[in-house]
């Protein structure tokens, strides 16, 4: 029987260490990825149907001319125009995420954060933020204000 | 030689067991350099560790009161600032050493970037330090939003917002720091156990390892041509000295806590308790993150919505992570002082890093706006700021001047021009600092080219 060679030993030997490491990778890596995935939260729930505002969020509104609600994961500002219109927008900058108001004096909604401002429709007017605010369906049937969906 | 023994019995207890002879011995030799410049930047590593000691210790006795819960975090604070004993004391410590300390890790980190500290072979103790500063910001961060009060919530809803900036794991990262889409009470729990368990795991951790080198390799000593001789000993001068100043630190940290228990009132340097997160009201007028992250803030506001392919948010956090990036190369960066030859250009980067972060800070604060939230005048403060930064620019420039003969300004000026032209010329921000940029780069290259001929002017007459 021929003996190996040393040159055959020394592969042998770095297969041997190229088969630890892989082990070892292998070993971390199925115990880190759980622990990824753990970290990521579920997804929530989004609202299921229309949101209907409470009567106190209703007061709110007619007391401050805006109000914010929560539909899902998603806070939503509902606010009359100056011509009495009733509209709904996402209530989250369209910049840093956060929660905008309705200025009545001004006609405009405003983030205190870093001073963006936008029209009654959604739209960028000044400021740092780079989309406009998602704009929803709002109706009044009777004194129920009712809000429905996106609008296209 | 013969050392002489030390009659104590713990120690000749403890020598039996341990072998102590050794330790003694370092101590015994150990050195702090001494340089043309003053001995007070050799004691901020200390005092940081001071502080951070503070924090620790307050921190414990808070976490025995505190309750975290949306029912209960807000309620908790209330309860130890108004009905425990010395819980607005403890708590007061705790905020007053917290600032304390970043102040202190702030002109820690400068003073070795002017010292030139960082070069080889110490690159490893830079980068460590590097890391100890941006865990210390985790710190203050993770820690704002645990009394889940207004100025908590919004605060982490700006700061946590940024990190979907990130390319590719952007609304991953966005989503793990959150525990959701938004920030919730999910959030102060990830936050909580990031500020009590993980970070201050990973800060001892990262403080042994930067201790241990600095006992291993001692302190950096000063350039060549700056160095005066044998240094001081450690043990006892320095120590004792060090021991001192923690003193004075532990009764200037008591005077502040007690004096002003929610801090001095000014925007991001206050801890009024004021009102409970409520995810459905509206951000306030006038609201900022805490003092060290207002440049930052002033940043993302100062950038357009749209700048080429990217939204302004992902350009201005670019920026700031290419500029960090290069805070945290510098040891590699700088080839000059790596030959122990002075790098006055580095030094002026220093400069020019602090003049960059004064003016945006200033402004961040809406200093000569008069007026709150929407109605401040922002030409007014760019101009009032601009002045302020530009008056300082010009001490630190006489000062460098004078004193340390340097002959180097060209980061600095370039920053005081893209002041100059922001505040006082009306120019936006972001032209004026690509204008500013070009300018340094065609002043740099003059530099080169005229420093080049020169050489070879000398070169052909001799």
């Amino acid at each position: 029987m021929t003996q190996p060679s040393s040159e055959d030993l020394v592969s042998r030997r770095s297969f041997l260490d190229w088969l630890l490491g892989l082990g070892v990778v292998g070993t971390l890596a199925a115990a880190i990825l759980p622990i990824f995935r753990y970290l990521k939260p579920l997804p929530q729930q989004g609202a299921s149907g229309p949101v209907h505002l409470s009567a106190q969020d209703t007061a709110t509104l007619d007391h401050d001319q805006f109000v914010i609600v929560r539909s899902g994961a998603t806070r939503l500002l509902v606010f009359e125009d100056s011509s009495q219109k009733l509209r709904c927008l996402s209530a989250k900058c369209t910049h840093e995420g956060c929660t905008v108001q309705y200025v009545p004096g001004d006609g405009v909604i405003w983030c205190a954060c870093h001073n963006g401002r936008f029209d009654v429709d959604g739209r960028v007017i000044s400021g740092p933020p780079p989309r406009p605010l998602e704009a929803f369906r709002v109706d009044k049937e009777g004194k129920d204000i009712v809000i429905d969906g996106k609008l296209t | 030689m013969n050392q002489p023994a030390i009659s104590n019995p713990v120690y000749r207890w403890l020598d039996r067991r341990y072998s102590l002879g050794n330790l003694v011995e370092f101590l015994k030799h150990k050195e702090v350099p001494l340089g043309d410049h003053p001995m007070v930047w050799y004691y901020l590593g200390g005092t940081t560790l001071f502080f951070f000691l503070v924090q620790i210790a307050t921190g414990l006795l808070l976490l025995l009161y505190y309750k975290p819960g949306e029912a209960s975090s807000y309620e908790s604070i209330r309860f130890i600032t108004t009905k425990v004993p010395f819980g607005w004391l403890i708590r007061s410590v705790h905020c007053w050493s917290a600032h304390l300390m970043i102040v202190s890790l702030t002109v820690h980190m400068f003073s070795t970037m002017m010292l030139k500290a960082y070069r080889p072979p110490r690159e490893i103790t830079w980068i460590t330090g590097f890391l100890l500063f941006a865990i210390g910001l985790g710190f203050g961060f993770s820690g704002y939003l645990l009394p889940w009060n207004e100025l908590a919530y919004f605060a982490t809803s700006v700061g946590t917002d940024s990190v979907k900036a990130v390319p590719g794991i952007g609304e991953w990262l966005l989503q793990v720091m959150r525990g959701g889409h938004d920030v919730s009470i999910n959030t102060l729990y990830r936050f909580f156990a990031l500020h009590v368990v993980a970070l201050p795991l990973l800060i001892f951790a990262l403080i042994s390892i930067h201790l241990l080198l600095i006992q291993r390799q001692g302190m950096a000593p000063p350039l060549t041509h700056e160095s005066k001789g044998p240094g001081m000993k450690f043990f006892p001068n320095f120590l004792l000295r060090d021991l001192l100043l923690w003193l004075l630190c532990l009764i200037g940290l008591m005077i502040l806590a007690v004096m002003l228990p929610y801090g001095p009132g000014v925007p991001g340097v206050e801890w009024e308790l004021g009102l409970k997160a409520n995810p459905l009201q509206p951000a306030y007028p006038g609201i900022k993150p805490e003092w060290y992250f207002l440049w930052i803030y002033q940043l993302l506001k100062e950038f357009p919505p749209h700048l080429w392919v990217m939204e302004g948010p992902q350009a201005a956090l670019l920026m700031v992570s290419v500029l960090m990036g290069s805070w945290a190369l510098v040891p590699w960066l700088d080839r000059k002082a790596r030959a122990d030859k002075p790098s006055p250009g580095f030094s002026d980067y220093g400069v020019g890093a602090i003049l960059f972060v004064v003016f945006l800070t200033l402004k961040a604060w809406d200093i000569g706006g008069h007026g709150h939230g929407a109605e401040v005048d922002v030409r007014a403060v760019a101009r009032v700021c601009a002045w302020w930064t530009l008056g300082l620019a010009a001490l630190i420039t006489v000062f460098r001047f004078l004193v340390y003969r340097h002959r180097w300004f060209l980061f600095s000026g370039g920053i005081a021009l893209h002041v100059a032209l922001h505040g006082l010329l009306g120019m936006s921000y972001l032209r004026a600092l690509v204008a500013a940029a070009v300018v340094v780069v065609i002043a740099w290259a003059l530099t080169l080219v005229t420093g080049s001929s020169a050489r070879t002017m000398r070169r052909v007459s001799q």
